[in-house]
């Protein structure tokens, strides 16, 4: 006999019904927990923007400390937003919150090119022509000598290049060059004067990452010549050294600042940084600097030995950057940046002295030099371009310049994203 | 085999039991369908997502133009009303407010962002 038992099949039934209903309610709620989250998320990311375009339209000064403000005055619109000097560059820090949530964007800050000021060539008039040799191509606007530009004939070869000399309009140049940034100088003179204790924690580890969020790192090797190797830094930190400093092919830098009185960097090198020494950089054959690198001479004082301030590129080098030299007082020996043969160099070259472009060098950017030297076995020529090409218009349209240079406009773009959650 | 079948008895259950089943499985199905309806209703709608892709959409378009002036836009079936002013008195920035309202005027999403100003 079966039993009709109607009370327990509705039991069963409710229960199914019962555990159907939770697992709604859950996913409902978990469901709603994420929404919620990417709201708030979206929201942040939202709020964090902001955040970089105020940095961005921001003076120089007002976000030197952290400062913490409400967006539009409401409650989930807290932005945090600092700005520091790096180098030759800026960094912007960024944090947005709600409650406990965080997000925060760190990017290094860089200035559009002014294309009214922009030239492929600024050569400094010094009352006499300006003379190209061999297969050389100057395409882009130029500010060459009143004298003008001629063809010449050197080391048995005439001129092979473009019958129109320089690809693009000229100009008459000044008796000086545009002025380097003032206030960015000053910036810089100060990394230089930094008193901070030895960090020796430096060559017991081989690597070191150290986040725009923390307070910069500051490694000073005060008179010890020392060599970096087998090490791969990056980020916040600041190599000084009062006298040599080697960078072997070895170590991998990014993103991080070196002062020294010397720098030299050993063949076969591949990082991004910048450089800046008080005598001279010499940067040996196939290395490779990402942009945005640098590499400049900063002479605030005249030495305490008269020697010439000089940057060295060596053969087959790539440089994307700016590469610059500065003498607040004036020399007798001029400094100079050398670079050397199938050398490449993306970005710009400002040489306040004399710029020696080897053969078969190319200059995809700009040039701004107040002498060029070209010299052979048994001759010295002065503001003759042999076999070389300085190409305006290869440079890419993205590229952003420094405000220490003449050209850069004020308004204020993202060179690269550096940190991020 | 049928026969067999047929021939055993099914015992019936009383009125009670019958009455106090149906009640529980109404008072099941009640709280079922109470649940379903508000997690629904709790749940975003497509409308929601539309109109907010609506709004990113338009705040990107707004960043890239020179002159962004306050205005209603007429979008698919919602009304985005377009508030613009400068930011904090600073000629470089400017606050841009977005809201989305649906075809019954209810508002249902809302964008507001801090752009640089273009040339």
């Amino acid at each position: 006999m079966v039993k009709a038992s109607a009370l327990y099949i509705v039991i069963i039934i409710a229960l199914v019904i019962a555990v159907i209903c939770s697992s709604l309610i859950i996913s409902a709620y978990f469901y709603r927990i994420q929404y919620q989250k990417k709201f708030r998320y979206d929201q942040l990311e939202n709020n964090l923007n902001s955040g970089v375009n105020i940095i961005l339209a921001s003076s120089d000064t007002a976000y030197a400390k952290e400062r913490t403000l409400s967006l539009f005055n409401g409650d989930a619109d807290s932005v945090s937003l600092q700005r520091l000097t790096w180098g030759i560059y800026d960094v912007g820090i960024v944090k947005a919150f709600i409650q406990k949530d965080t997000l925060f964007k760190i990017f290094s800050i860089a200035n559009a090119i002014d294309s009214s000021k922009w030239a492929a060539l600024y050569l400094v008039d010094e009352d006499r022509p300006f003379s190209l040799s061999g297969k050389t191509t100057i395409r882009g606007d130029a500010y060459i000598p009143k004298a003008g530009v001629q063809q010449a004939y050197v080391d048995n070869k005439a001129y092979q290049g473009d019958k129109r000399l320089i690809i693009g309009t000229k100009h008459i140049s000044d008796k000086k060059l545009p002025v380097l940034n003032d206030q960015r100088l000053k910036q810089l003179e100060q990394y230089q004067d930094q008193n901070v204790t030895n960090d020796h924690a430096l060559t017991k580890t081989d690597s070191v990452t150290s986040s725009f969020l923390k307070p910069t790192r500051f490694v000073n090797f005060k008179k010890e010549a020392e060599t970096i190797k087998n090490i791969k830094i990056k980020g916040n930190v600041v190599l000084l050294s009062d006298t040599t400093l080697t960078i072997d092919s070895t170590a991998v830098l990014n993103d991080i600042l070196v002062f020294a009185r010397t720098i030299i960097v050993k063949s076969g090198f591949h990082g991004s940084c910048q450089l800046f020494a008080a005598d001279s950089v010499s940067i040996q054959r196939n290395c490779r600097f990402d942009y945005p690198s640098c590499a400049g001479i900063l002479r605030f004082k005249p030495p305490p030995v008269k020697s010439q301030a000089k940057i060295t590129i060596g053969n087959h080098t790539d440089f994307s950057g700016v590469i610059f030299t500065y003498e607040k007082m004036e020399t007798p020996v001029k400094p100079l940046i050398s670079v050397g043969q199938y050398a490449t160099i993306n970005g710009q070259v400002y040489s306040q002295g004399i710029l020696e472009l080897k053969d078969s060098t190319k200059v995809c950017g700009s040039v701004f030099t107040s002498r060029f030297l070209y010299k052979n076995t048994f001759t010295l020529f002065e503001n003759y371009l042999i076999n070389t090409t300085i190409d305006s218009k290869a440079l890419s349209r993205h590229y952003l310049t420094s405000e220490l240079l003449p050209v850069s406009k004020k308004n204020k773009k993202v060179l690269q994203w550096l940190e991020a959650n | 085999m049928a026969r067999g079948k047929l021939k055993r008895s099914v015992q019936a259950s009383t009125i009670l039991e019958v009455v106090v089943s149906m009640v529980i499985i109404v008072v099941a199905f009640g709280i079922a369908m109470m649940i379903y309806t508000n997690v629904t209703r709790m749940s975003l709608s497509a409308k929601k997502i539309r109109a907010q892709m609506l709004l990113q959409e338009t705040m990107l378009i707004a960043e890239h133009t020179s002159a962004n002036v306050t205005q209603t836009i007429n979008k698919d079936d919602f009304r985005i009303e377009k508030e613009v002013k400068p930011y904090h008195e600073d000629a470089v920035l400017t606050d841009i407010h977005l809201t989305a309202y649906d075809q019954n005027q209810q508002k249902v999403a809302e964008l507001r962002k801090i752009i640089i100003n273009q040339p």
